[in-house]
């Protein structure tokens, strides 16, 4: 579904990642892990659009993404939630939720569906958007994402600023939106929690991908486990 | 005392309405338009023209509306696209100078070509009396425009997906790119708008008296202080911090003096900027 090749990308002409390739089939859920720094999300804005890449491409079904500008793919069906939301604080939750389906009218059974997954959003939906907790916060970046009825579902670093026990119940969301066929591609620095939910994972190092595998085979790296998983 | 305070709302209104075009710019981009006078003045003078050729002054104020708004899209797609693809101080800088300049060749060109032109829309008939202080009705007619005007602006800001995306740009423009806006677009359909907006200042500004050529950059200045006191983006600021400027405007100019008035109100947006930068409904 999601094919990167040879993809580069930086500011001010110095490329943070180079070389980069990745691909996600549909129904799959693929975690690139790496450190603070190690680029995953630059790679992320890059594939949205909010950064130019500097070479390679990005295919999504086919269609070439490169180049394009993030509004463009968005209504593509790439869904990015950035580690920093860029929610709208001033409006309701609602209103967050129904400009997630921009420029459609949002249909009710994708509503439905995003109250169903994340209860305490029903619950709040008059709310402002900025008064709402870390974590709702972050439900509601997700649900708004939903709401378009994307074909990929891109998130970067969801359990930033979370509690370790919302932590786990926002990977469970993802866990449970991945049984219902959502493809997800997840950057995470917490390792073990990203490889509980992936299929598959890459492993980012300097703006490089270093490594790659299945979620066992590198679960069982030695690498692996002394870098990310504190094992000696 | 009614008097004035009645006076104060009707120039609040005027000074809302010519508010409102500058804040919504200001809001999308970051962008202050020191042009937006001139563009004022340029519909008027487009209007007086076209009465001169004994066209109803209804379609000749349409004609003004609509050939700044012309002027605006294309202002935008430009001038405005150069100063867009700036970011931050750079682009409030660029965003400065080419509008300032800008005002200098509408203004100059203005006064060139029609030195003593003036728009004077002459709305007849006795006064009306509200609460036993009669008022013209031309003044009556152009607040009742300026509050329509707000009314249709905050439905289509409060309730059409479109406007809901205007806001969504003035709150985060990341998060609104993400959801599939495009902000350049918005940006040149909101230009476009506070053209129009600009259009409908010199109908109502000429209807209680003559708008003339050099009127410019005072429409500016009025413009400014509305759009800092409001909040930048905010429609019902511009028209809330309008009505309360313009009331402290008539009754500064009542009890101390005429003179004092345009200093009072530079004080007012200065004092907003040390206490509440955010303006009244800005966020």
């Amino acid at each position: 579904m999601l094919e990167v090749a040879g993809l580069a990308a930086g500011y001010l002409g110095e490329s943070v990642i180079d070389e980069i390739d990745i691909e996600v089939r549909t129904g799959e859920a693929v975690a690139i892990v790496g450190s603070n720094g190690a680029g995953k999300t630059t790679l992320f804005r890059t594939i949205a659009g909010l950064l130019p890449a500097m070479r390679g491409r990005v295919v999504l079904d086919g269609k070439e993404l490169t180049r394009r500008p993030a509004h463009r793919i968005a209504r593509l069906g790439i869904a990015y939630v950035p580690a920093e939301r860029h929610l709208f604080p001033a409006m309701t939750l609602k209103s967050n939720l129904v400009l997630g389906a921009y420029p459609k009218r949002p249909d009710r059974a994708t509503l439905e569906l995003v109250y169903d997954l994340f209860p305490r959003l029903k619950e709040r939906q008059r709310q402002q958007a900025g008064t709402l907790s870390g974590g709702e916060q972050q439900m509601l970046a997700v649900g708004r994402a939903l709401m378009a009825r994307p074909r990929l579902l891109m998130l970067d670093e969801p359990t930033t600023g979370l509690a370790p026990k919302i932590a786990q119940i926002a990977f469970e969301a993802l866990e449970g939106l991945k049984q219902e066929g959502m493809t997800l591609l997840i950057a995470e620095q917490q390792v073990p929690l990203a490889l509980s939910v992936a299929d598959r994972g890459y492993v980012l190092e300097n703006g490089r991908i270093r490594l790659s595998g299945t979620s066992e085979e590198l679960d069982q790296n030695p690498e692996v486990r002394r870098a990310y998983l504190g094992v000696v | 005392m009614t008097a004035v305070v009645l006076d104060g709302i009707v120039l609040g209104l005027a000074f809302g309405l010519l508010g409102v075009g500058m804040t919504l710019v200001y809001g999308l981009g970051g962008v202050l338009n020191l042009a937006y006078g001139q563009m004022v003045v340029l519909a008027a003078i487009v209007v007086m023209l076209v009465m001169e050729d004994d066209v109803a002054t209804f379609l000749a104020a349409l004609a003004g509306v609509l050939a700044v708004a012309g002027v605006a899209v294309l202002l935008d797609l430009t001038l405005m696209r150069a100063v867009y693809r700036e970011h931050g101080e750079e682009r409030t800088l660029l965003g400065l100078l080419l509008t300032l300049g800008v005002a200098f060749v509408i203004a100059g060109l203005l006064t060139w070509r029609y030195p003593s032109g003036a728009l004077y829309i002459f709305i007849g008939g006795d006064p009306v009396s509200i609460l036993g202080v009669p008022m013209a009705r031309g003044s009556i007619w152009a607040s009742v425009i300026a509050l329509l005007v707000a009314a249709v602006l905050l439905l289509f800001f409060g309730l059409t997906t479109f406007g809901r995306g205007v806001r969504s740009i003035i709150q985060d423009e990341t998060g609104a790119r993400l959801v599939g806006i495009n902000p350049s677009f918005v940006r040149t359909v909101i230009f476009a708008l506070s053209g129009a907006l600009a259009g409908i200042v010199a109908i109502t500004q000429s209807m209680s008296g003559p708008l003339t050529v050099n009127a410019g950059f005072e429409l500016t200045t009025f413009a400014l202080i509305v759009t800092v006191v409001g909040g930048l983006g905010s429609v019902a600021g511009a028209f809330l911090a309008g009505v309360l400027l313009g009331v402290v405007n008539t009754l500064s100019a009542h009890y101390i003096g005429q003179y004092i008035t345009t200093i009072i109100l530079l004080g007012a947006a200065a004092l907003t900027i040390l206490i509440r930068p955010r303006g009244l409904l800005g966020r």
